[in-house]
């Protein structure tokens, strides 16, 4: 034994791992590891989304009024197809989902382009277009409310200043204009956000085919249409698809600003589900987790339809 | 070792005393969620009727908090559920849902309800028992400038009401002077936008067939409501409301009127007080304001010209879950006493569901306050504002129709009606 060799020290326990089994395996913990490393996380999920949830579904059975609780069964779905508001609600949310996030990535990719094509102040210009990201939606919708003003706010002040006063207007308060308002400043809000993912991405892009179009007298219209953005199009199409899930939920700058209003023109599937839930003199909250267990059906499904649609079949290789 | 036993036992023991002792001398503290964090008078006489409860009640100790009113509203819409609301907490009538759902302790048992104004009870009375506190009554009052309304040439007649037509001559002359007829803002209340339209009916209908109208039991397309509705439009179309009205909120409205850039007229309930004798530094009105009370117009052919609501809204109510009844109870009886009464309107220049001694309130602004009571005098009272009366859709489509569509100029008079009916109608 003495006159053993490291190499055969080394190579006993590997001709007895068959015979302990799984434990051994150093790549596999036991039950018990497993379980004491993940109670944490699931007992989190469990109790602060996969309950509410599931509680929400369930709720959606029942009318509610103060601590009795009756059996309805799909009643609260039936009323739902009636109601004249949920539709406009529905309308007006998809509008959010599906227009937004063009502009909220458009203005994103722009912004980066400009960036990378090295604009004078690019480092300030950086920082100023990422801080409306970094500030919340209260303070952002008071700052957007001040901007819209009637009678003192920059809108309306910039197109008197260039003799366009009838074009002035109410823009929150107008139904023509009021959705707009706030597609406009959620977009300004985000653009630093995708103007950041885009900017990484272009940096990320390989220089040899940038450089070959170069070479090929590409210019940069041509570049950016044939070049960069094909080549951009995964991130910017998971851009659209974060910013769809998020429009899909919008809430806090339509409450602050508008509260669904004029004439609902900018009542969106949450805050309509808020008011069913806290603003309609009633404790019933069967209607709203109905309105809640469409909408949450309706947003996994239309992100399932825009995964597929864009899946893409081609992979670029470079 | 069985004397340190004995020893460690008599330790033990004096722990456990002392525990109990300081047990018994800490007071039971109770919760109170208070409206006005941004009305200094009404803040302080709540916060003072608080410092004497607690003088005078040392078991007691009361943890005294000042919240927004919509916050209020939406923290306890969760707590009442789930037995975590405060134990004495602020609420309008405008809310019954907290009523029928149980939550809500009656006070029979805890305050002496003949301090309590009579007409005010039923604004709380519920199956026979009085559920809150009414400290803060109110009529709804339309303020004008003497001076901006003398400027564009109306004199307003020692009636001090002018006609539906003397009205709508008011709101020509100042929009042709430029001069905002009237300020009112809907940005953050889902009411003020319906003040004149609703008072107007009140005035034409009368008390009985307005009373229907708020219980849905009359028509917004009978001829009179629709006539009132149109005189409202024209006086809308001729530039009546600011042009920012959607987004002008109430705190705003106020400034708006007496300060930049004034307005004739400012329909507001009697709450008016609350911003406006704040420091003209804090966005109060001028010392110098020519502040003037006008009844809103008498309508042609108007069944009640001297018709004006009254309400009541901030209040105090118990909650039923709560596990110191005794020491809130004790804080609203100490509450509800003639004396603070007089000292609520005194200091706030408002009326009150507590009953008070008028002979006794000597206000710094008892000028104001004697021209409040002369528009007063002789009113035939209509109990209850339309948002007391319209709960969900109904409420909702009054909050988007008539306070903000109608008057903002989005909407016509039979697509109003329409929408009101379809909403608010019973058997619609």
């Amino acid at each position: 034994m003495a006159g053993s060799t490291a190499l055969e020290t080394e190579a006993a326990p590997l001709e007895r791992a068959p015979a302990i089994g799984r434990v051994s395996d150093p790549r596999r913990a036991s039950w018990l590891v497993l379980v004491v490393f993940l109670a944490p996380a699931l007992v989190i999920y469990l109790g602060l989304t996969a309950y509410p949830a599931f509680r929400t579904i369930f709720d959606s059975l029942f009318t509610i009024e103060g601590s009795e609780r009756s059996y309805v069964g799909l009643a609260n779905y039936r009323d739902l197809l009636g109601d004249e508001t949920f539709w406009i609600a529905v309308r007006n949310t998809f509008v959010w989902a599906f227009v937004a996030p063009i502009l909220d990535v458009a203005t994103g990719l722009l912004l980066a382009l400009a960036l990378y094509a090295g604009i004078p102040f690019s480092r300030f210009f950086r920082v100023a277009w990422f801080t409306p990201v970094l500030l919340s939606y209260v303070v952002v919708a008071i700052l957007w409310m001040w901007i819209y003003n009637y009678d003192w706010g920059v809108v309306n002040e910039g197109l008197r200043a260039a003799g366009l006063d009838a074009l002035t207007r109410s823009w929150l308060g107008d139904p023509n204009t009021a959705l707009a308002a706030l597609i406009v400043t959620h977009a300004w809000k985000w653009a630093g956000f995708n103007m950041v993912v885009c900017l990484a991405a272009i940096h990320a892009l390989p220089s040899e085919v940038l450089e070959a179009a170069e070479l090929d007298n590409c210019g940069w219209g041509a570049k950016l249409r044939y070049v960069i953005v094909p080549m951009l199009r995964p991130t910017l199409l998971n851009l659209y698809v974060l910013a769809f899930i998020g429009k899909m939920k919008v809430f806090d700058l339509v409450w602050i600003m508008t509260g669904g209003g004029p004439l609902w023109a900018t009542e969106t599937v949450s805050t309509y589900v808020y008011k069913r839930a806290f603003n309609w003199n009633t404790f019933d909250l069967g209607y709203p987790s109905a309105i809640a267990t469409v909408w949450f059906g309706v947003v996994c499904a239309a992100v399932i339809v825009l995964n597929r649609v864009f899946k893409s079949r081609d992979r670029l290789e470079y | 070792m069985r004397s340190a036993g004995t020893g460690m036992a008599a330790v033990f023991a004096w722990s456990l005393l002392a525990a109990g002792t300081a047990a018994a001398a800490e007071p039971v503290q109770i919760t109170m969620w208070s409206n006005w964090p941004d009305e200094p008078a009404k803040k302080d006489w709540v916060a003072a009727r608080v410092r004497d409860f607690e003088a005078a009640n040392k078991q007691c100790a009361v943890k005294l908090s000042f919240i927004p009113k919509a916050d209020i509203y939406t923290q306890a819409k969760s707590a009442v559920r789930t037995g975590q609301a405060p134990d004495v907490f602020y609420l309008e009538p405008d809310q019954p849902e907290f009523l029928t759902g149980g939550f809500l302790e009656p006070l029979d048992g805890h305050v002496d309800l003949a301090k309590l104004e009579d007409w005010a009870k039923p604004a709380w009375t519920y199956k026979g028992k009085v559920y809150g506190l009414p400290v803060e009554a109110y009529t709804v009052e339309l303020y004008y400038n003497k001076d901006l309304v003398k400027k564009v040439g109306v004199e307003v007649p020692p009636s001090f009401q002018l006609t539906q037509s003397g009205f709508a001559d008011l709101v020509r002359k100042g929009a042709a002077a430029g001069i905002t007829p009237v300020s009112q803002g809907v940005g953050d209340r889902p009411f003020p936008g319906g003040l004149l339209l609703f008072e107007s009916l009140l005035r034409k209908l009368g008390t009985e067939d307005y009373g229907k109208l708020l219980n849905g039991n009359l028509s917004f397309k009978d001829p009179r409501v629709v006539e009132v509705m149109t005189w409202l439009k024209g006086l809308v179309d001729a530039g009546a409301y600011p042009k920012s009205f959607a987004t002008l909120k109430l705190g705003e409205s106020h400034y708006y009127f007496y300060q930049k850039p004034g307005s004739l007229t400012f329909p507001d309930p009697s709450w008016f007080t609350g911003r406006a004798f704040a420091s003209p530094e804090s966005g109060g009105m001028p010392t110098s304001f020519p502040l003037g009370i006008m009844q809103f117009p008498s309508m042609d052919e108007g069944k009640c010209p001297t018709c004006k609501t009254l309400a009541v809204a901030g209040s105090f109510v118990m909650y039923a879950r709560g596990k110191n009844k005794a020491c809130a109870g004790a804080l609203l009886e100490s509450m509800a006493t003639v004396g603070n009464g007089d000292k609520w309107t005194e200091q706030v220049s408002l009326q009150t569901g507590l009953k008070s001694d008028p002979s006794k309130i000597n206000s710094s602004h008892a000028d104001y306050f004697a021209e409040l009571n002369a528009r007063n005098t002789g009113a035939t009272y209509f109990f209850g504002t339309p948002l007391m009366y319209y709960r969900g859709k109904c409420a909702e489509t009054y909050t988007q129709v008539i306070n903000n569509a109608l008057p903002a100029g989005l909407i016509g008079v039979g697509e109003a009606a329409d929408k009101m009916d379809a909403a608010c109608r019973k058997g619609s």
